[in-house]
């Protein structure tokens, strides 16, 4: 009894949560334009969609920017909690910085960093995003390996050494092996930070680089296109498959 | 080895990338269709860097923040050429290198806020007027002043300007709404407040889906958008008011010191083409300058009298103009406590 | 034993340069004048913290601060719970992948779709209507509570993160020793539970919270734009108003009230911690 109220608590909290989702995949089948009433089923938006090189673009340039920002944060959030940990230094004044980093909203950040860029006359485009986004992603790396690396005993990297090996062999077979999880987890939430930020990117993006979320942000103006609800259709199928694949692979190794 | 090859491939063929033609294009969203984008690039093997903005205000923004100049090629509406140009942020366009140009309809052709058109390319227009569906809302309004009516209570959608939501109010009290006497503003703004009860929504965007799923029946709203909104639900139809009320033009304009001035002149003189024009009217319903375009147009379209109004209509609109720096201030302020009364 | 930390002279650099100078800028610009023609200009100035400390600005704080608590407090309603079932299914990093997923949909786009669920010809309305709950469709868009659902619908993933990574450290066997020593259910989960998973609800509530009070685009979208927020402000000063000096000082007076309220909680924690 007990289990079925909280197997039905998680089910309906999670319809609740993909209800928005499920919307959007029928209405990137509706044959109405503008309308949000059910008119006919139409694949038409999806024809639409593939001849969009537009939209494309800046779903890719999304995509690159996503995996170079959160592959580039992650790498030194790692190496820095890794050192921070293995030199059992305490470092107060860093942790208030990426503290101060999450606090500032995002409004805050983006125009300051606007300023910061006009000032040093960096030209904005995809360099300018990069910094930003890597900018924004650090602090939830580093507290989220942090959670996890304090957890672990600092032993098993110097008995290793003791035993022989090199820092390099000690840091990759002993301690991100335990830290993968946490990894894992960090850069997925880098990526999501990164692919869906839409106030940060809109000050600091320049003409050259499209994103995805800029370019939704734009067209919503003349009302949400079918158009729009596909591609979104199309990134959540390709999601689940992700998803579904990564569930696969994790169960095999355990 | 292989690395290496990779590599000086990939930068050949980057490098290979900037070395083609570009240019930078920066304009509202949802006025300029990919068609016609691609149309250009296959013409004229130019490629476009397209980006969109929401609003006047973000590409003001944007243009003054940029340390160096970043587009060859804006979209902004005319009050805000009128703007710019006082500020000395835009290049004068030469006439001369546009074969196109003479597409232009006389009306366009002496803008108030451009003469002679010598900073700004219109090719877009529209009015703001008072939209209503036919089937919620029986013996709809002539005026402006008929919105202060008490049977609208918690009804109305406006437009979420201030720019727009003064010029209706300085308009039902028979001043100019390109007013900039700080008593004629403040009496707008008293009318206004008593407005407050008979709002609902303000809605600068996904207006149509606003308007055909009927969300709102009656306020204003710009003629393109409820013929757009007309095609999916026949009830809804469009008023210009008695009082009169604004004309937006949208046009083409060169920032100063563009980077590709040569491919931003070809972009514009493509634009001004019957065809294009012809395709951003089928496309996005919005009413073009362009005289030879709107020949190309089907009957339904031209000869329509929302998007395309007769004379003697439009003899009661008022082309949007800047209204100075000052008075943009005393209109941003009233606004901020007028929103902040909800 | 010495290690050669270059990577954390990196990460002191990159944040030196790429946070904190411009957040200096931000304060720097506070203290300037506007300018229409270059944006900022030299006349050093208080006058934009002084048009801080006006009524008008009181109310948007207060009803920010209210929305946003109230926004905080239904995500922790659904979040703990939510959490605390999930790390006792078999499935949790299943549940914990499916409550990411959403979000790689653009937040803007599912943010419409909140639209079509709750318009008047939305979806909870047809189904309220032919359950007969309702004669009449309600009018739920455009209201605070639209607004509010949309934020705890955007923000719910913010506040199950910390509460479960610290829900899972948990020792559970404490509250099989509560309940040994006769302590009942209610009390071994206020007196043991409730505190020792406090540090995760408390991080999830500062990251709902502190979004909640800025973000722009969801008040616009699902309230009308009719009531100015915090994040409505900010972006009108900087954008329409084209006072980056007074955006700037607003900003960082905001900043400086949420840093007070960590400093709080920091303080509190401290306290407890003797």
């Amino acid at each position: 009894m007990k289990r079925l109220g909280q197997r039905f608590f998680l089910g309906l909290v999670l319809v609740l949560l993909y209800a928005p989702i499920f919307i959007l995949l029928i209405y990137s089948v509706n044959s109405a334009k503008f309308s949000l009433q059910w008119q006919g089923f139409s694949l038409r938006w999806y024809q639409e969609l593939f001849q969009d090189r537009a939209l494309w673009e800046a779903f890719f340039n999304s995509i690159a920017l996503g995996l170079c920002a959160s592959l580039l944060a992650t790498v030194i959030g790692v190496l820095t909690c890794v050192n921070l940990f293995i030199s059992r230094q305490k470092q107060h004044a860093l942790y208030l910085l990426l503290l101060l980093l999450v606090i500032i909203p995002d409004l805050v950040l983006g125009v300051s960093l606007l300023i910061f860029f006009n000032l040093s006359q960096i030209p904005l485009g995809f360099f300018s995003l990069l910094i930003a986004h890597i900018t924004f992603c650090i602090p939830f790396v580093v507290l989220t390996i942090n959670a996890r690396i304090t957890t672990m005993d600092p032993n098993l990297y110097f008995s290793a050494l003791d035993l022989g090996a090199s820092r390099y062999l000690a840091l990759t077979r002993i301690l991100l092996p335990l830290l993968w999880p946490a990894v894992l987890s960090a850069f997925l939430l880098s990526f999501t930070l990164s692919f869906d930020d839409v106030i940060i990117s809109y000050f600091v993006a320049g003409p050259d680089f499209s994103i995805l979320p800029l370019a939704i942000y734009s067209l919503v103006r003349a009302g949400v296109t079918p158009e729009l609800n596909a591609l979104c259709s199309i990134t959540f199928g390709l999601s689940m498959v992700l998803v579904v694949i990564s569930h696969r692979l994790s169960r095999k190794t355990t | 080895m292989k690395k290496i090859l990779m590599l000086l491939a990939g930068l050949w063929m980057t490098g290979c990338l900037y070395a083609a033609a570009v240019v930078n294009v920066y304009a509202w969203g949802g006025e300029i269709p990919r068609e016609v984008i691609q149309n250009f690039e296959t013409e004229t093997g130019i490629h476009v860097n397209f980006s969109t903005y929401d609003s006047n205000e973000t590409l003001f923004a944007k243009l003054k923040a940029s340390s160096r100049p970043v587009y060859d090629v804006i979209l902004p509406s005319g009050y805000f050429v009128e703007r710019m140009k006082n500020q000395h942020m835009l290049e004068k366009i030469d006439h001369g290198q546009l074969p196109e140009v003479d597409n232009i309809g006389l009306a366009f052709r002496n803008s108030s806020f451009d003469p002679g058109n010598q900073y700004s390319i219109p090719i877009i227009w529209g009015a703001t007027g008072l939209f209503y569906n036919r089937a919620n809302i029986k013996n709809p309004p002539y005026s402006w002043r008929q919105l202060w009516e008490p049977r609208w209570k918690g009804q109305l959608m406006l437009l979420d300007d201030p720019r727009e939501v003064f010029s209706m109010a300085l308009l039902s009290l028979g001043f100019d709404p390109n007013d900039t006497s700080p008593a004629h503003i403040k009496l707008a703004y008293e009318q206004l407040l008593k407005l407050v009860p008979n709002i609902k929504l303000f809605a600068s965007d996904s207006i149509q889906a606003i308007i055909i799923d009927e969300d709102a029946s009656i306020g204003s709203a710009w003629n393109g958008d409820a013929m757009k909104a007309r095609a999916e639900n026949g009830n809804i139809d469009f008023r210009f008011p008695k009082e009169g009320y604004v004309i937006w033009v949208d046009c083409l304009a060169i920032p100063k010191n563009p980077p590709h001035p040569k491919e931003a002149l070809a972009f514009i003189n493509f634009m001004l083409k019957p065809q294009s024009a012809a395709t951003i009217a089928l496309v996005e319903g919005h009413a073009i300058t362009n005289v030879k375009g709107k020949a190309l147009l089907p009957d339904a379209i031209k000869n329509n009298p929302t998007v395309y109004p007769s004379d003697e209509v439009l003899s009661r609109g008022h082309f949007q103009r800047d209204v100075g720096e000052e008075t943009l201030v005393l209109y941003n302020q009233y606004w901020e406590q007028f929103k902040l009364t909800f | 034993m010495k290690t050669k930390a270059y990577s954390v002279y990196i990460l002191y650099i990159w944040l030196f340069l790429f946070s904190f100078l411009p957040l200096l800028l931000v304060l720097a610009v506070s203290v300037l004048s506007k300018d229409s023609n270059k944006l900022v200009t030299l006349p050093l100035t208080l006058s934009n913290y002084a048009g801080l400390f006006t009524p008008v600005f009181a109310k948007i704080l207060l009803r920010s601060v209210l929305i946003a608590l109230l926004t905080t407090g239904l995500c922790l309603l659904v979040a703990y719970p939510f959490s605390y079932f999930m790390i006792k299914s078999r499935h949790r990093s299943l549940l914990l992948l499916l409550i990411i997923i959403p979000f790689w949909t653009s937040s803007l786009i599912r943010t419409y779709a909140l639209i079509a669920i709750l318009k008047y010809k939305g979806l909870l309305n047809a189904l309220l209507l032919k359950w007969h709950i309702i004669d009449a469709p309600l009018s739920l868009l455009y209201s605070n509570f639209a607004v509010i659902s949309g934020l705890v619908y955007n923000l719910f993933p913010f506040m199950v993160l910390p509460i479960v990574n610290n829900m899972e450290r948990f020792d559970f066997r404490l509250l099989e020793a509560a309940q040994d020593l006769g302590a009942s259910r209610w009390a071994a989960f206020t007196r043991v539970f409730l505190p020792g998973t406090a540090a995760g609800v408390l991080s999830g509530c500062i990251l709902v919270f502190l979004p909640a009070m800025t973000l722009f685009y969801i008040p616009n979208v699902l309230g009308g734009a009719r009531s100015i927020l915090l994040g409505n402000l900010i972006q009108n000063q900087f954008l329409v108003l084209e006072d980056w000096p007074q955006g700037a000082a607003t900003s960082a007076v905001l900043t400086a009230i949420l840093l007070l309220l960590l400093a709080c909680y920091r303080q509190q924690n401290k306290g407890r911690a003797r």
